[in-house]
């Protein structure tokens, strides 16, 4: 013990009908950058909030430089000096940067108690230099870019003095150079003794960064290594838990004639001249940074925004399509990324959510209750759907049971192109395998389909093709199997800008 | 200094703008009413045109929509700003208007109240539409005649702040102290808040409540309509017998009938006519408003000025008139 | 009283009866208190008052239903119902012989066109339905003041046949209530059997997800505020016929009415649920508050507070029971 100024002994957390974290063990020493890495629903997000205080644990300890610590909530964390920093952060974007560092504690006047404006201000100042950033701290928030309020979240850290850092995905929506930037702050801060919790899917910066890691998979505690003693493909291994194949059970279907086509696509600021066709029974997968246009591309296909330019053809004729409602009707469907608020009616139960679209096939649109109760129940036989019965409501659901519920909504209206924008985020392991299992059985059946994810194992392993998108545009095109993730990854940045960095 | 140049320039358009309209002596008088869509003050609004025809002065009519003080305040306060000359007010509230019109009268503007009064603290004058006291008693003088002078009675009055209201009850009490009066027994006071629902609830509460009910006095306009509404509903007119303060044209129908066979009350186009005669008065210095005065009110005569109980001044407008099955036919078209 | 059928299935059972079978027990529970402090409450006559009175609150908050699921709101309820009732009265009371039933299909066309020009504000033009219908609820009420000239339509200036609406009966049944039967018919079968009123709750629940199902939003929220307005502008026609009064100040306030009737019945405030036989439970619960304060006599001025506390009561009483019930529901998942 001693040398460590977190720890966390034998910790679990159960949520109705899941549990997400089993006995997960969790050292971080002074001044070291520690990563942690699992696949989505590993996790992590759950270890993260039990240290901020957020959720309690069911079981365990938290230790906090050697003495045992409860947080009631998360402002308790904060004054045990733990911050954390999130992917998309959490401010107040009308007010002033120097508001957003010391919302919470602010600076006051020792006898009148009353907020003392110039003392924030230069305090302010003084830490924006530290990280060299260099902004009036009276500019209100929202005119600072993600980079630049991640940096904001810093300083509020560092103002506070704390101890631990938090850093969830910091980099998912960063260019190159902010990325840069981040890490050479991350690595003054270490050197500052301050101890820092790293969480990234990208492998190769937490290689670049971190002094050691942190493995967890399905809710349990896999390992921990330093950085110096593991390979990339050790640390894939550990967080898979099975061999690639096993994982992504891609079956070899023989592509048939060209299904769906879209030429020279464009939407101002969004995306650029896209053009690719898509084939009966293939999976077309596209890759590409958060921002890189591809859910806005996925969206305009079907209806839901408008584009500038260019055609849309299915079985070789011009589909003019002005809304969901055309797109369905001409046999495309769209799973969007954000189940919860674009896929679901979660008051509503199984039976209804499946039958939501396809209301109107119904005979003189009335609710026929018997036919639509045998629908629901044979598409939750046929995808598993773990439940008590299709009258239970979604609400009630896990997240990949609820997943399935909006695929079996769009499965209900047959089809023939699916669009599935992130099928497979935020649920778990196994619900997974069975999505991968329905998405080859659809192809099977000889619908097309575009799988848009950010996952670079199941683009890789589940698609025919794969196309990667760029600040809007096909930056590459890779037929499978011969493809790396890291051939991905470099389109997906942008070859030329990287040139541009080493020159 | 191009600024200082238009305040000087304003403050001199005002001060001549103002000069003009006092030297013309072309009153504003503004009548201010309890709730707009009322026809009792529909009435009132035409005895004060009249009066302003004959003596040429302006005439505004305002009232809130719901009838709230909160609401007769802003008005007023407005009227305030345009520097009206005197203020003819049926008050929501006795008390609540107070402050605002003390603010009007410390600007110069004459204050008659009429119909529902104010304290004396915020008013010259009061004209009142018949002594209290009268209007009370002959109501229980026409329920009595109707049930014999004998049986359970019950009140359906309109909100428990309305002031006039509440004067009359207790009147209404006193005359039943009278030894006639020793076989009837007021059994409750309800009130329907002066909406046609509330009232109409509380009359079939009244029924059930009271199985041996004989009578219903109903001091306000819309309470005693819609008692009216509920007897027949319930197939109740003839047992149980029903008077109060009603518009003629609002209970033809029903004195017609006979679910009601007589109601009272004054002339709202008298009371309109009479307070704007009054003001005018003030506004002239035909009368400095002080007890024993005599006022000229046009075609009603003369009234005098008298002190009331609570310290303040007012004019008695005269005897509540009845209207039953004989005369209603003639007044049911007039308001 | 409604009877379960043992047959049903257990789950349709529990999913469809919840919320009302609590809402069941405590009127009942408030029924049998009543009666045992006031044993004349306890009468067919009296329940028979109780579900007439409830009848028009019940009809017009099927419309405000409609509008809560989709996650709207409906302000103009009262001034649209009182603008109908207007119109309507304005006719007869220029002496067309219009037939009652004709009268009523009028009034619900008038509703029709005040509600779709709120459907139009709030699916065209975007205006946040909390603005668009509180502006719409002044025009109304402005409206009513202008074509009635402030006036009231009065029981003298309704033909017989018009009056007799509200109080004749079909089948034995008061035409009051066998109208509600009917539109409670009708939009139970429309909201559980249709598509447009399963996309109704779908719109609500989520309106992203409805309109990537290929749900056109904007007819359906279209459509919900002018039923609405169909509903309560057949109401105004019920109202004027039951008090025989068409007064510019009617109903004025009773859109919070309507808010309260499906609250209770178990209508979210956030959209997407709601059953209709719990709104007609809500709508007849709120009845008999009011008729028992009334006939239990109970001191006006404590009314108001008690009204607050009983409905606060029963959607309690109805959030502790639904909390047990999650926790039973999580506990067998994990089982």
């Amino acid at each position: 013990m001693g040398n460590y100024i977190l720890e966390l002994h034998n910790l679990t957390k159960r949520f109705p009908g899941v549990t997400a974290l089993d006995q997960v063990q969790f050292q971080l020493k002074p001044g070291e950058i520690h990563a942690l890495v699992g696949e989505n629903g590993a996790g992590k997000s759950t270890l993260i909030k039990i240290i901020t205080g957020v959720y309690q644990p069911d079981q365990g300890q938290i230790l906090l430089n050697g003495e045992p610590v409860s947080f009631a909530g998360p402002i308790n964390a904060q004054q045990a000096g733990i911050a954390a920093i999130y992917q998309d952060p959490t401010t107040f974007v009308e007010l002033s940067i120097a508001e957003n560092v010391f919302m919470g504690h602010p600076i006051l006047h020792p006898k009148s108690k009353r907020i003392n404006w110039q003392a924030m201000h230069n305090t302010t100042k003084k830490l924006l230099q530290e990280l060299e950033l260099d902004i009036d701290p009276d500019t209100p928030m929202k005119f600072l870019n993600v980079a630049e309020r991640q940096l904001i979240e810093i300083a509020k850290a560092l103002s506070l003095h704390s101890k631990i850092l938090i850093m969830d995905e910091p980099t998912s929506a960063l260019t190159i150079q902010e990325t840069k930037r981040l890490f050479d702050i991350i690595n003054r801060l270490r050197a500052s003794g301050v101890a820092i919790v790293f969480i990234s899917h990208r492998l190769d910066e937490v290689f670049e960064l971190a002094d050691r890691v942190t493995v967890l998979r399905d809710g349990k505690y896999i390992g921990t290594h330093n950085i110096n003693e593991v390979t990339v493909d050790k640390v894939i291994q550990m967080m898979v838990g099975r061999p690639m194949h096993e994982m992504y059970p891609k079956t070899t279907i023989e592509p048939g004639p060209e299904l769906f086509r879209v030429e020279n696509l464009t939407r101002h600021g969004d995306f650029f001249n896209i053009s690719f066709s898509l084939r009966r029974g293939e999976i077309l997968g596209i890759a590409g940074l958060v921002g890189a246009g591809r859910t806005e591309l996925a969206e305009a296909i079907f209806g839901i925004t408008r584009f500038n330019q260019g055609t849309i053809w299915l079985d070789q004729k011009e589909l003019k399509v002005r809304s969901p409602h055309d797109a369905l009707s001409a046999g495309i469907a769209y799973l969007p990324e954000d189940r919860q608020r674009c896929g679901l009616v979660l008051p509503m139960n199984i039976a209804s959510n499946v039958t939501l679209s396809i209301l109107e096939t119904f005979k003189y649109r009335l609710l026929n209750k018997p036919q639509e109760c045998l629908i629901a129940q044979q598409f939750v036989d046929k995808l598993d759907i773990r439940t008590s019965g299709i009258m239970q409501l979604v609400r009630n659901l896990s997240g990949g049971n609820q997943q399935k519920v909006v695929l079996a909504k769009w499965m209900a209206t047959k089809p023939r192109v699916l669009i599935l924008d992130e099928p497979t985020k935020g649920i778990d392991v196994q619900a997974k395998t069975a999505v991968y299992g329905l998405i080859n059985n659809l192809a099977a059946e000889g619908l097309g389909i575009i799988l848009i994810s950010s996952e670079l194992p199941e683009v890789i392993c589940m698609s025919d093709r794969i196309l990667v998108m760029h600040e809007g545009e096909i930056a590459a095109e890779f037929e499978r199997g011969q493809v790396t993730q890291e051939q991905i990854l470099q389109a997906a940045i942008g070859r030329r800008q990287l040139e541009a960095d080493v020159s | 200094m191009r600024t200082k140049l238009m305040v000087v320039a304003v403050v001199l358009f005002v001060c001549l703008v103002m000069t003009v309209s006092v030297s013309a002596q072309n009153y504003t008088i503004a009548m201010v009413v309890k709730g707009a869509g009322n026809p009792f003050f529909e009435a009132c609004r035409k005895g004060g045109e009249e009066a302003a025809a004959e003596l040429g002065f302006n005439f505004i009519f305002q009232a809130p929509e719901i009838p709230t003080a909160e609401g007769q305040i802003a008005i007023i306060d407005a009227l305030i700003a345009q520097r009206v000359d005197a203020i003819l007010v049926s008050a929501n509230d006795p008390d609540a208007l107070v402050p605002v019109l003390k603010r009007a009268m410390d600007r110069g503007i004459k204050v008659v109240a009429f119909d529902s009064g104010v304290a004396p603290a915020g008013r010259h004058l009061f004209l009142n539409q018949a002594d209290m006291e009268l209007i009370g008693r002959i109501q229980v003088q026409l329920l009595a005649d109707m049930i014999d002078y004998e049986g359970e009675i019950a009140v359906l009055s309109a909100a428990s702040t309305m002031a006039n209201q509440n004067t009359w009850i207790e009147w209404m009490k006193e005359e039943l102290k009278l030894s006639k009066y020793e076989k009837m027994k007021l059994v409750s006071i309800v009130y329907g808040d002066d909406l046609r629902e509330k009232s109409y609830t509380e009359a079939l509460g009244l029924f059930r409540a009271y199985p041996n009910l004989r009578g219903i006095i109903s001091p306000t306009t819309v309470g005693v309509a819609a008692t009216a509404r509920a007897l027949e509903d319930q197939g109740l007119s003839g047992k149980i017998a029903l008077t109060g303060l009603g518009l003629p044209s609002e209970m033809a129908e029903y004195i017609r009938n006979g679910t009601s066979e007589a109601i009272a009350l004054w002339n709202p186009i008298d009371l309109g006519y009479v307070s704007s005669y009054m003001a005018h008065a003030l506004l002239t210095g035909q009368i400095k408003g002080a007890s024993g005065e005599t006022v000229n009110v046009g075609r009603m005569g003369e009234r005098t000025i008298v002190q009331t109980a609570d310290g303040g001044l007012e004019v008695i407008l005269g005897a509540p008139f009845v209207f039953d099955k004989d005369n209603i036919d003639e007044w049911y078209q007039v308001y | 009283m409604v009877q379960l059928t043992p047959q049903k299935r257990q789950l349709l059972l529990r999913t469809v009866t919840r919320r009302e079978t609590s809402l069941l027990i405590f009127t009942l529970a408030l029924i049998i208190a009543v009666s045992i402090h006031s044993p004349r409450f306890f009468s067919v006559t009296n329940f028979n008052d109780i579900l007439l009175n409830a009848a028009i609150l019940a009809i017009a908050s099927i419309g405000q239903m409609m509008v809560v699921i989709t996650g709207g709101i409906d302000l103009s309820v009262g001034s649209g119902l009182a603008l109908s009732g207007m119109l309507v009265g304005l006719i007869y009371k220029n002496d067309y012989a219009l037939n009652p039933f004709l009268a009523l299909l009028l009034g619900a066309l008038i509703g029709l066109a005040l509600g779709s020009i709120n459907g139009l504000l709030v699916s065209k033009a975007g205006v946040p339905p909390i603005i668009a219908t509180l502006g719409t609820m002044s025009i109304y009420r402005g409206l009513i003041f202008i074509i009635s000239k402030g006036k009231w339509v009065s029981a003298h200036e309704m033909p017989d046949m018009f009056i007799h609406l509200a109080r004749g009966h079909i089948l034995g049944i008061p035409n009051l209530i066998f109208i509600t039967i009917f539109f409670y018919g009708i939009f139970f079968y429309f909201l559980t059997h249709l598509k447009s009123g399963r996309e109704i709750y779908a719109v609500g629940g989520n309106a992203e997800a409805a309109r990537i199902a290929g749900i056109n939003v904007d007819r359906i929220k279209y459509a919900v505020y002018t039923m609405s307005g169909f509903l309560y502008g057949l109401c105004g026609v019920l109202w004027v016929s039951r008090f025989a009064s068409a007064q510019s100040d009617s109903a004025t306030g009773f859109e919070f009415s309507t808010v309260t009737a499906i609250v209770i019945g178990g209508v979210s405030v956030f959209g997407g649920t709601g059953r209709i036989t719990g709104v007609l439970i809500g709508a007849i619960l709120i009845s008999i508050v009011e008729n028992a304060l009334s006939v239990t006599q109970i001191s006006p001025f404590w009314q108001l507070a008690i009204q607050g506390f009983i409905i606060l009561l029963a959607v309690v009483m109805d959030a502790v029971m639904k909390n047990r019930d999650r926790k039973t529901v999580v506990r067998g998942q994990q089982v």
